[in-house]
């Protein structure tokens, strides 16, 4: 019965927890709809995404380490030479791999 | 919504099997080790959907369980995810809210981060949103499960391999931001202020500042960067 109980509560807060999750999610979309286009908030909105691929890949590089660091100028220099996302990323993984397999 | 798209946003999404399948794999063993239970841990995985609101709430487990504590740091960590939705309306203004509440329960930085990088070359198109999300939710998911089917050790320079390629893959979307770009200083800006930051915040706080404090500095130029 104490076993039934607790997996009950884990069910109960793994539920609340995901409905929190995909409030935080859908709430923006549903709450932008009264935003204007010409609007402060929408100017802000659209200029985010680039700044934030920025501050998301520093995060990363700080996150992984050296191998991190070299797996994502790896990556980067890849793309830019070659515009094929494939290749660059095995470039990339490869690239982190050897740094972190010697230790760097 | 089109099927282009989300064929687009499928493939374009299949090195995530991989990165988020290791990713979840780690999770998995951490349930593991916490003594639940494979379909809690499935569950887990499938209905939060988020590595860091996971990750927090596994570090605050305990007996009985501080549901309401649980709750707000949930809504801290994942409070990006209203930047981000807010961003997709403005790219699906057209679409009603129904007919996207799928792919916003598959939400995810990288997703969001691909979906806005492809709008700026083929259009919005929500059909990639979910494409995109779908090889990132099953590896998220397979990998929480595969942790309870294999007994796999959790450390190893493959699996840090692995967990880097997210970053990697939003690095190889910067030479096309850069075209819309009209100066350095934004984006100089966002890794400044993300570094500075992310000594004293997590990771997902970091990138919103730094992204945040960028943007601000977009603004203020005469023309969107």
């Amino acid at each position: 019965m104490r076993d039934l109980m607790k997996n009950l509560d884990v069910l109960g807060v793994i539920f609340i927890l995901g409905l929190t999750c995909y409030a935080m999610r859908a709430g923006g979309y549903v709450l932008a709809a009264s935003m204007r286009d010409d609007g402060i908030a929408a100017r802000f909105l659209r200029l985010a995404p680039g700044n934030l691929f920025i501050a998301f890949i520093v995060s990363g590089c700080l996150s992984g380490g050296l191998a991190g660091l070299v797996g994502t100028l790896v990556a980067l220099v890849t793309m830019a030479v070659t515009a094929r996302e494939w290749a660059a990323l095995g470039a990339g993984f490869g690239a982190a791999l050897a740094t972190s397999t010697i230790g760097l | 919504m089109t099927a282009a798209g989300f064929r687009r946003g499928l493939v374009a999404a299949l090195p995530f099997l991989l990165s988020n399948g290791a990713a979840g794999l780690v999770m998995g063993l951490t349930y593991k080790g916490l003594g639940l239970g494979a379909p809690q841990a499935i569950l887990f995985s499938l209905l939060v959907y988020s590595a860091t609101a996971q990750a927090i709430t596994l570090s605050m487990w305990a007996s009985p369980l501080p549901v309401a504590a649980m709750v707000v740091a949930c809504i801290a960590t994942n409070s990006r995810y209203l930047l981000m939705g807010a961003h997709l309306r403005q790219l699906f203004g057209g679409l009603a809210p129904r007919k996207i509440l799928l792919s916003l329960f598959l939400l995810a930085d990288a997703s969001w981060l691909m979906t806005s990088s492809d709008a700026d070359r083929n259009g919005p198109d929500a059909g990639y949103l979910l494409g995109s999300s779908i090889p990132m939710a099953i590896g998220w998911v397979g990998g929480t499960a595969l942790a309870y089917a294999a007994p796999l050790a959790t450390n190893g320079p493959l699996r840090l391999a692995a967990a880097l390629l997210p970053t990697m893959f939003i690095a190889t979307l910067l030479p096309s931001q850069w075209k819309n770009a009209t100066s350095p200083w934004p984006w100089l800006t966002s890794a400044v202020v993300a570094f500075l930051v992310s000594r004293f915040v997590d990771p997902s706080w970091s990138m919103l500042i730094g992204g945040g404090c960028g943007t601000l500095v977009s603004m203020m130029e005469r023309t969107d960067a």
